[in-house]
């Protein structure tokens, strides 16, 4: 009988000296370790074996080791805030969250554990929300059901700057949602309005009319306006006339006139002002939820490191916090857990997964003295690391600071549509002007004059002005998305559009990022099927990524064999086995020699060498290399065709930069660069006026990706290069970049006919508004007619994305 | 002919501003803060481990 190669919880290959049998219900399950034996006891014991139905996990290894972290109050206690109904409220976010499913079981676990009143886990943020009572439970006991579930929670508090993001989000929503009501209310008042206009209306009845359009157009136009009121005043302050001036200046303008009108007798623009407002918030308010998400990157990167550390004093171990480090402590990581900050190697040998840091997909090995840097996992064996820094210098930290230091600096764009008003408000003031001083020449009365000038005001405003870029906006995100494609944000749309610079990282964009077989070389006297196996027989049961390499190769040529018991592992050199004809060997050249087998020498070109030797003899080598993307050389050259120009900056040596960019035909590259040295590239040349795009896929390129006008990340990547990362290919693939700036380009030409076709039907009506002839229907005809000709423009881009890939 | 119109007009905007205080309300308790999630949320129903009787 085979047995089964993952494990039913966790789904990872189960380690053959690990596996862990039970017979439950009378049905023989395999987990791969106590810790996931425990974790499904505790999920069907609450009734809730549904998740492993429910689940849809393609994508294997979450928590790469079983997290045993612990949870005390004390710390915990200063995220806490108590409501006056004797409850208690925490906020934390939860790392490993991945589809519905596990938003469902964290709310049925904790919902049910005693004590906790409600909890609600926000499956966009990964943030939860638990208010318990503090007499029945602690954090630190919440903090324990969710990692025993296998996710990691994190306490976190609120910055000030996501507070007033989410107030902002929440205020714009109502003033719209007012807005939109009184809008409505409006609309009927119109209507009869209107049908007076034609066909005769009693004066009476007219004025009442006008009063209630008065009563319910002045909360749009001062609450729900308000925004663009300040806006307006701000703007005047700086002398630099913007979008917000432009659609002030109609609404009020608008509004005195009609409650002048009112008062006096004669037409109204009431509608025009409410629907300037409405329309325009409709359009903020799309622009807005696409640019929520981006804000959570700071945090995200700080809470790589771990929170807490395990302090060696004497013979004991103590959990302390990471903060409270000192350079010289030492301290012990176990394997599974990440270091808490930089150090170096006491005592022991590991290997250290470093791949969140800069991308390298291989893990290293670190060996007494070696330095370790915050935020790398250690894999194979327990080591007790010196610390070097205190938390606030090691490398986390310092990319954090680079990062919002980058995004610090980083000026405020400009939007095309307050761009082309800057030269739209001097010249509507202009005609008003001099409408007034042509009619005070003609016509002896100031009201006259003053009446005509304002017309000329309300009707330069165009409400399509609002809708213009957020519609082209909001079509070419979706269409985007729908391929993959993810941009943060209107401006970022524009952005890509505009670049010229493509800068390129290598480890992980370039190449795909993951160790694969580049070619089997049996020793004379074995096929290569028959080293396969030999190799298999030991690799089997690793977790290994070289392993994992060497066991996708197996299962492409049909060669799979089950894992042996007994397998040593030598941390960083290889893998043994006592098997019945003789000592298996698998690894490093250095790890065979020091068992006195003789490997012949080869050019050493591949990434990584395998060897293999059976009872003493040399069997053959593997050799392993990160390959370049298939896609990549003509996503290259699309991109040249475009006119941009391409750079490759790497922090490898030369060598291997330049065969790389030779290969792929990257016209310029530049090696050995540190991450802040990348970031400081792009910004020499943003000075010579390039507008540049940066994609990569470590925490070594989120510095640079945040300089860069457009941070560009690819699935696949670290979570915090996708969080910092204004742009996000969710596929791995190169092609969606060219996409990306295709489907770019494309909404930028649309929101410039936009914004072309928004202003020409207003600039029609300015000559009616200036000779006095424009009656409110005309205003409303020409606002109404643009808003459908601009939604009917920014709509076809969907089409012509789906035409052109 | 004036008098039903004004307390129509009256009606409309009283039963309008119930509504808009029920928005207001909503709005401030958070319900539009997660629109991604609901959608699943509802995807998942609450019985628990029905998937047994099929096997």
């Amino acid at each position: 009988m085979t047995l089964p190669e993952t494990c039913i919880h966790c789904n990872l290959p189960i380690p053959p000296t690990d596996r862990v049998v039970d017979i439950i219900d009378g049905e023989v399950l395999h987990f791969c370790c106590h810790g996931c034996h425990g974790a499904y006891l505790i999920i069907c014991g609450a009734g809730l074996k549904n998740f492993y139905q429910k689940r849809q996990w393609t994508e294997q290894g979450v928590p790469k080791a079983v997290y045993e972290a612990a949870f005390d109050d004390d710390t915990l206690a200063g995220h806490v805030t108590s409501s006056a109904d004797g409850l208690s409220e925490i906020s934390f976010v939860i790392e490993g969250v991945r589809c519905a499913t596990c938003v469902w079981l964290l709310e049925r676990m904790l919902g049910e554990s005693p004590g906790v009143d409600s909890i609600r886990v926000n499956y966009g943020t990964h943030r939860a929300r638990v208010r318990f009572d503090p007499q029945l439970t602690t954090p630190a006991k919440i903090f324990t059901t969710v990692s025993r579930l296998g996710y990691l929670p994190h306490p976190f508090t609120i910055t000030a700057a996501q507070k007033a993001a989410v107030r902002e989000q929440r205020s714009l929503l109502i003033r719209f949602g007012t807005a939109a009501f009184l809008s409505m209310q409006l609309m009927g008042y119109a209507f009869a309005l209107y049908a007076g206009y034609f066909h005769g209306i009693d004066p009476g009845i007219r004025d009442l009319l006008h009063c209630f359009a008065a009563a319910v157009t002045t909360p749009v136009v001062f609450y729900s306006g308000w925004p663009f009121i300040s806006g307006a005043w701000r703007s005047l302050k700086n002398r630099a006339p913007s979008m917000d001036l432009l659609v002030a200046l109609g609404v009020l303008a608008a509004y005195l006139y009609s409650l002048y009108a009112t008062v006096v007798g004669g037409e109204v623009y009431f509608d025009t002002a409410a629907m300037i407002v409405t329309l325009i918030l409709l359009g903020r308010l799309f622009e807005g939820s696409a640019r929520n998400r981006s804000m959570s990157g700071i945090d995200k990167l700080l809470k790589l490191a771990p929170d807490t550390a395990n302090l060696i004093e004497g013979d004991l171990t103590r959990s302390v916090a990471s903060h409270s480090l000192s350079p010289g402590a030492l301290i012990m990581v176990r394997p599974g857990e990440r270091v808490p900050v930089d150090c170096s190697v006491n005592n022991g040998v590991s290997e250290f997964d470093e791949a969140t840091i800069t991308g390298e997909p291989l893990p290293v090995l670190r060996e007494t003295a070696d330095p370790v840097q915050a935020g790398t996992l250690n894999l194979t064996a327990s080591v007790i690391l010196k610390v070097d820094k205190v938390a606030a210098d090691s490398f986390v930290a310092r990319m954090a600071h680079l990062v919002e230091e980058a995004q610090n600096r980083k000026a405020p764009i400009q939007s095309l549509a307050d761009r082309v008003a800057t030269l739209f408000v001097p010249l509507v003031m202009l005609i008003s002007a001099g409408t007034w001083v042509a009619w005070r020449f003609i016509d002896a009365d100031p009201t006259v004059a003053l009446l005509n000038a304002v017309a000329v005001l309300i009707v330069a405003c165009p409400c399509a002005l609002g809708l213009a870029t957020p519609t082209a906006v909001v079509v070419a995100t979706g269409s985007a998305a729908a391929r993959g494609i993810l941009f943060r944000g209107g401006d970022i749309l524009e952005l890509c559009a505009r670049i010229d610079l493509v800068a390129f990282d290598k480890t992980g964009t370039l190449t795909v990022g993951r160790p694969t077989v580049e070619k089997i070389e049996p020793a004379i006297g074995t096929t290569e099927r028959q080293l396969l196996q030999l190799a298999l027989q030991l690799e089997s049961g690793s977790t290994h990524p070289l392993a994992a390499s060497i066991i996708a190769r197996g299962a492409e040529g049909d060669v799979v064999v089950p894992p042996a018991q007994g397998v040593e592992t030598v941390p960083g050199r290889g893998l043994r086995l006592a098997a019945a004809g003789g000592e298996l060997l698998i690894g490093s050249r250095r790890f065979l020699a020091e068992h006195d087998v003789e490997v012949p020498d080869l050019d050493a070109c591949a990434l990584t060498e395998v060897y293999c030797a059976e009872a003493g003899t040399y069997r053959g080598h593997i050799l392993i290399h990160d390959p370049i993307r298939p896609d990549a050389g003509q996503v290259v050259a699309q991109l040249q065709a475009l006119k941009l120009r391409t750079v490759l900056l790497t922090g490898d040596r030369l060598a291997t930069a330049a065969k790389v960019s030779v290969e792929l035909g990257i016209q310029e590259m530049v090696s050995d660069m540190s991450p802040a040295g990348k970031a400081q590239w792009l910004e020499h040349a943003q000075m010579d006026g390039h507008r540049t795009l940066m994609i990569g896929d470590g925490i070594n390129d989120a510095p640079a990706l945040s300089t860069a006008d457009v941070g560009c990340s690819m699935a696949g990547g670290t979570d915090i290069a996708l969080e910092t990362a204004d742009l996000v290919l969710t596929h791995p693939e190169l092609g969606r970049l060219y996409e990306a700036i295709f489907i770019a380009r494309g909404a930028l030409r649309v929101i410039k006919q936009n914004l072309f076709w928004a202003f020409a039907y207003n600039l029609v009506a300015i000559p009616l508004a200036a000779t006095g002839q424009l009656a409110p229907i005309w205003a409303a005809a020409a606002m109404a007619s643009s808003s459908v000709l601009v939604v009917g423009n920014s709509l076809r881009l969907g089409r012509l994305f789906k035409k052109s890939f | 002919m004036f008098k039903s119109i004004v307390i129509l007009v009256l009606l409309s905007l009283f039963v309008g501003t119930g509504v808009w205080l029920f928005f207001v309300w909503a709005v401030k308790k958070g319900e539009f803060d997660d629109i991604e999630g609901p959608k699943y949320r509802m995807l998942d129903d609450d019985d628990i481990d029905d998937s047994d009787q099929g096997d």
